[in-house]
């Protein structure tokens, strides 16, 4: 305590102020932790929000990214010829074009009946995640069968699948997604394999959920001329309404936690009216033997501010504990804290609390320092 | 020339509905190496009269001079300037910050003056009223006495003309009130500086110059 007043003492704003609140610990301990208490709830509801986000985001993965195009209202094939393909190659021009054709079937090996969605599909690459074997970008021979249908169909790499009276060999396990539609069975065959001469949908991956959704216009206004033959659709939309609505969340949790500052920036006034009523006529003395009335405004604000300081610091601390335990829990990974995204939370509580406490120590700072000295030497 | 000069000084304050005359065309002076007491009932008007030579108040009507300029209608912030450069004020209860040691109140004046560093005129001050090994002692852990020689060595840190003391052995003993007066008289005469005391001690009329007494807020 001495040895930062010592350090201060050529900063005689912060050395008085400081020493000033060395003089009630208490005091200054309790308004503090108000200030604490203020920035872990600003800091730890930012941060929850900012969980929530990570966690959303993580879940819809790059399902945003990616555009669906399908038969249109208007599309009286209900599937998309090879030329409408090649069209929407022509829009999309550094994005995979993935058409694919659909069919389903039943599955019965090994004792088993399983009913699967079958898709036709050259680039499988684009498509599918593998756990065992491979997903091929040009598939002209073989499978790809999802991980859960193979399990219950006893079925392993290099095991054969029969549709439409032709083997297939198993390259290629895909993983069960967490994402939506990953429970189902599913089929991957060589686009050979399936009957159709049209295609069901194309699948165009884009780089990220803006690009899909430009070019879902893009190709829309392409091969949309007079009627509705395609209809190009994406995710990214409905991933910009969650983080909108996750956006608005994280703003009212943090509105919540602010309250709590501006209850605490309430005890900060309280406690420096309190304390410059008490030192009345000690600042009489000061102000008689010629402290100015800026010098003892920015004391007086000086204390007001290492209330926020003090507080803010033990609150970002405190915080962070806090941060560290809800990324473990709802993210799994307790250092995502550290990221700008959730950290932000703590920068912001910590200049909340200082800017709410120099605000706080204003009236009465400015009221100490108005005092005429005749009046306060009086006491 | 007089340090400190009063010239027809009126001050008129309202209270209430009435307004009440505290000083009533009051002509005073106080010179380089004097001591000048003055003495009155309460309610003469002396506490007024002290705020007005201390530049802590401005007169309603008449001149107060500090240094031959006329400072009765200064603004606050220079009044301060004034107080801070040229007065030097001992209280009746010493007035010493709790949280300061000896030597930092004794520098406090000139604390927020980054341009000079008055340090050892601090040091040399406290050992000249005799506290030079008491330098680093907080007021709480000082006599009576004690404290009110710090408080002396604080009124004469940023070299004052004048030096203003309201009462200062009021809370000493008769002993104590003695050596603090012949330290005070003692440092008139190094500084060269004027010291007005008011009081009701018949004791430090001893050790005045000249004392003059406010009736009624005049000087008779």
């Amino acid at each position: 305590m001495s040895r930062i007043a010592g350090a201060l003492w050529r900063y005689p704003s912060l050395s008085m102020a400081w020493r000033n609140l060395g003089r009630n610990r208490v005091r200054t301990g309790l308004a503090s932790l108000g200030v604490v208490i203020g920035v872990v709830a600003i800091a730890s509801l930012g941060m929850a929000g900012a969980a929530l986000q990570y966690q959303a985001s993580q879940d819809l993965g790059g399902l945003a990214d990616e555009v669906t195009v399908s038969p249109g209202e208007d599309n009286v094939e209900g599937a998309l010829t090879p030329a409408q393909v090649d069209a929407i190659r022509d829009v999309v021009t550094d994005a995979p074009v993935v058409p694919q054709k659909t069919d389903s079937t039943v599955l019965r090996e090994n004792g088993g009946v399983v009913r699967v969605s079958v898709t036709g599909v050259t680039n499988a690459a684009a498509l599918y995640d593998v756990s065992e074997g491979e997903a091929p970008e040009r598939l002209q021979s073989g499978a790809l069968l999802d991980e859960t249908t193979a399990a219950e169909l006893d079925l392993g790499l290099g095991d054969p699948v029969e549709y439409r009276e032709q083997l297939y060999r198993v390259r290629g396990l895909i993983e069960t997604s967490g994402g939506f539609g990953g429970g189902a069975g599913r089929l991957v065959l060589p686009v050979a394999a399936l009957p159709d001469q049209n295609y069901a949908t194309v699948s165009v991956m884009a780089a990220d959920g803006a690009e899909a959704t430009r070019l879902a216009e893009a190709i829309e206004d392409r091969l949309n001329e007079r009627e509705r033959v395609v209809s190009a659709t994406t995710l990214a939309d409905i991933q910009a309404q969650i983080e909108s609505f996750l956006g608005t969340l994280n703003l009212a949790l943090f509105g919540i936690g602010s309250i709590s500052l501006v209850v605490a920036s309430v005890a900060i006034l309280n406690v420096m009216l309190m304390s410059t009523v008490e030192r009345r006529g000690e600042i009489g003395v000061l102000r008689a033997v010629g402290i100015r009335r800026s010098e003892v405004l920015r004391m007086i604000l000086a204390e007001a501010a290492f209330l926020g300081v003090i507080g803010g610091l033990a609150g970002v601390v405190l915080s962070l504990g806090v941060g560290l335990a809800l990324f473990q829990v709802l993210v799994g990974d307790a250092t995502l804290v550290f990221a700008w995204q959730s950290a932000r939370y703590l920068a912001l509580g910590f200049a909340f609390a200082v800017f709410a406490s120099l605000l706080s120590g204003l009236y009465p700072a400015w009221k100490a320092a108005n005092d005429r000295p005749v009046d306060s030497l009086r006491g | 020339m007089s340090i400190l000069e009063l010239e027809g000084v009126v001050k008129r304050y309202r209270s209430g509905a009435e307004t009440v005359e505290a000083l009533k065309g009051v002509n005073f002076h106080a010179d380089r190496g004097e001591m000048v007491t003055v003495i009155g009932p309460s309610g003469s008007g002396k506490s007024t009269m002290l705020n007005m030579t201390g530049l802590l108040d401005t007169p309603t009507e008449g001149t107060v001079r500090l240094d031959g300029q006329d400072v009765s209608r200064l603004s606050e912030d220079e009044l301060t300037e004034k107080r801070r450069s040229g007065i030097g004020f001992v209280f009746q209860d010493f007035h010493l910050l709790p949280m300061l040691t000896a030597v930092e109140n004794v520098e406090l004046p000139s604390l927020w003056d980054t341009s000079v560093d008055r340090h050892d005129r601090a040091i040399d001050l406290l050992e000249r009223v005799g506290l030079g090994d008491r330098l680093d002692h907080r007021p709480s852990e000082l006599s009576g006495g004690q404290q009110q020689r710090v408080a002396i060595a604080r009124a004469l840190i940023n070299e004052p003309k004048i030096v203003l003391a309201d009462e200062p052995t009021g809370n000493l003993d008769q002993e104590t009130a003695r050596t603090i007066l012949a330290e005070l008289t003692r440092l008139k005469e190094e500084e060269n500086i004027a010291i007005v005391v008011v009081t009701h001690d018949d004791l430090l009329i001893e050790y005045a110059d000249r004392t003059v007494e406010l009736v009624d807020g005049v000087i008779r």
